[in-house]
């Protein structure tokens, strides 16, 4: 268990933005893996087996908190327009290039944690499960068209949380506050 | 490839380079001593209250064959039930009858009640309660689109 608990942590938690709720999908995780032991003692996909469940659970306890945000979110979609897209890439070349990799770390996983879930969760299937577009639409109930979009708002959205943050500025620019969204929920 | 599609195409190789870079979130100290102690929990209960796949195979057999057994015994007294409840509700079908008649009889005079009402009073009511929805919604879609927690990703703050 110690071997795979960061990982099916960082799983849920990066699907979900809450660390409570994390911490209760992990362990759900771990008593279908011990209900399966026999199984998975030899296996050498027990990393594999253990995040996919882990995956498959947060997007169930997601569907089902789900519905009520879906119909806002689509009410409220941005348009994002094209000279965005600049401006982010050179945000995220700034992060990759300048940051020491434990600062860059804590302000990429709060300005994902501050997405949107519309946004976030594809986003983390898309570059984190390295999911496909048309498997992420089938999973969400959601359209091809609208898992594209997301995906890419929930990128340009992202640099915009980094920029804020403080990356590509003088570095007296406030840094992101801590994320307190796992405290609100 | 136009040049939207080539910006696109190289935000996406940095953010997927950034996020695969993200070394894994450490798992809270107290996740494995939870997971024990649920474990331990569901040791502790006794074996007709876990999973029937646990049970101890001397029950866990003669249960799934009297479950066998009881399928065809239900669908055969399901059947004799309904031939004898026809033939005991020939009789009652009368009073029906006459609770039919009766609720027929309110309907006819909820019918009149909302002739008598002047149909400008109807329609106004039709349109306060379509307007009070929509204020109602309105409101809620407001409410909603400023409390969300929208991230602001204004142009000032990506260049």
């Amino acid at each position: 268990m110690r071997a795979y608990q960061d990982m099916v942590f960082s799983t849920a938690v990066r699907l979900t933005a809450n660390p409570a709720q994390a911490e209760d999908i992990s362990q759900e995780v771990f008593l279908r893996a011990y209900e399966s032991f026999e199984n998975l003692r030899a296996s050498q996909k027990a990393g594999g087996w253990l995040k996919t469940v882990a995956t498959n659970l947060t997007l169930n306890h997601l569907t089902r908190h789900r519905k009520r945000w879906r119909l806002f979110s689509e009410i409220f979609s941005e348009d994002t327009r094209e000279e965005e897209f600049e401006p982010a890439a050179a945000v995220f070349d700034t992060v990759l290039t300048e940051l020491e990799t434990d600062e860059r770390s804590a302000l990429v996983e709060q300005a994902l944690a501050r997405l949107p879930d519309h946004q976030r969760v594809p986003l983390v299937l898309y570059h984190y499960e390295e999911m496909p577009y048309q498997d992420i639409a089938d999973r969400l109930g959601i359209s091809l068209a609208k898992v594209k979009t997301d995906i890419l708002r929930g990128r340009v959205a992202m640099a915009g949380l980094l920029a804020q943050s403080g990356v590509g500025a003088p570095s007296d620019r406030p840094r992101l506050p801590p994320n307190t969204r796992g405290a609100q929920s | 490839m136009s040049s939207r599609d080539q910006i696109d195409e190289k935000l996406e190789r940095l953010v997927g380079q950034v996020l695969r870079e993200q070394p894994l979130q450490r798992a809270p100290a107290a996740l494995e001593a939870r997971v024990l102690g649920e474990l331990a929990a569901r040791a502790r209960l006794p074996w007709w209250r876990r999973g029937i796949a646990t049970w101890p195979a001397s029950v866990r057999i003669p249960v799934i064959a009297g479950c066998a057994v009881c399928v065809p015994l239900v669908w055969i007294l399901s059947l004799w039930l309904a031939g004898h409840a026809v033939s005991v509700a020939a009789g009652p079908l009368t009073s029906l009858r006459g609770a039919a008649q009766v609720a027929a009889s309110f309907g006819t005079i909820t019918a009149h009640i909302i002739q008598s009402i002047p149909r400008e009073w109807l329609l106004g009511g039709l349109i306060a309660a379509a307007t009070l929805y929509a204020s109602l919604f309105g409101l809620i879609a407001v409410g909603y689109s400023l409390l969300y927690p929208r991230p602001q990703y204004a142009k000032a703050h990506l260049t």
